[in-house]
């Protein structure tokens, strides 16, 4: 089926997968002091593995080439060690009270926000191209 | 006879660019979808196009023109900047794509033009 939108899947799939990204970031925000999960262990900071695929099967090949979507592969654990902190009063500390707090760094999931942000932004830049051109296309023949 | 009036080379070859930037807005869109996915490389219409389609204008030869197919390639002159292997710039992206508009803008109005010449031609009024 053709599209009148060129590339709308690429972007809607971009779209998409920066939106989950931002999801989890957020979740990584909201998380930042959790030091009781529901394993029971500190919240672990996540992240998202994005991966490419290719849209027109038939017209791409093996090279690669043709016209690709993206999409969230997988949302992993970062591996980290929790930061401990000394808190003795808190129901999660240990013996000697020190307390295993999520090693989540604000700077770097603020950076990220805005990485994805900007993400978004130039997909929906492709949008806007794609319909100026669409009415531009449908306009031929009119004078 | 009434298709030699759609195959003058000018014409073919304003449609053939026109399908050459749509196909282009598919590259860019592809790009900039995988912004931010480790190892993608760059598509963009092959260089080959434009090396073939100034030869079949030069030939003047309408059905050498139509022959022409535009096709996407992995960009092998893009270079990454970046440590996971991705050849996509977002700067470079958004003046392609802004490039990409304006020659749409441009061939819309060549096809168009066209037309509305061989308007003129019939009926004597625009």
């Amino acid at each position: 089926m053709i599209n009148i939108l060129t590339g709308i899947d690429s972007t809607a799939s971009a779209l998409n997968a920066e939106r989950i990204r931002m999801d989890v970031i957020s979740q990584n925000i909201a998380n930042v002091n959790t030091t009781h999960g529901l394993d029971g262990k500190p919240y672990q900071r996540q992240q998202v593995v994005f991966e490419t695929v290719l849209r027109d099967q038939q017209a791409g090949d093996i090279s690669g080439a043709g016209a690709q979507s993206v999409q969230v592969a997988r949302i992993e654990k970062d591996n980290r060690p929790p930061r401990m902190i000394y808190n003795p009063g808190s129901p999660d500390a240990n013996a000697q009270g020190m307390v295993a707090v999520p090693n989540i760094n604000i700077s770097e999931e603020m950076v990220d926000m805005i990485a994805s942000s900007r993400a978004y932004e130039a997909n929906l830049a492709v949008i806007r191209n794609a319909r100026a051109m669409a009415v531009q296309t449908l306009a031929i023949g009119k004078h | 006879m009434i298709d030699g009036m759609f195959s003058q080379p000018d014409y073919v070859a304003s449609k053939k660019m026109l399908d050459a930037t749509v196909m282009r807005q598919e590259a860019i869109a592809s790009n900039l979808a995988n912004l931010e996915t480790p190892g993608y490389k760059r598509v963009d219409v092959s260089p080959s196009f434009q090396s073939q389609l100034s030869q079949a204008v030069a030939s003047g030869n309408p059905a050498q023109i139509a022959a022409i197919q535009p096709e996407l390639a992995v960009d092998t002159q893009a270079v990454s900047s970046r440590t996971d292997g991705n050849t996509v710039q977002l700067e470079n992206e958004m003046l392609k794509l802004n490039q990409n508009m304006i020659e749409h803008t441009l061939e819309t109005q060549l096809v168009s033009n066209t037309m509305w010449r061989m308007r003129l031609a019939i009926t004597g009024k625009s």
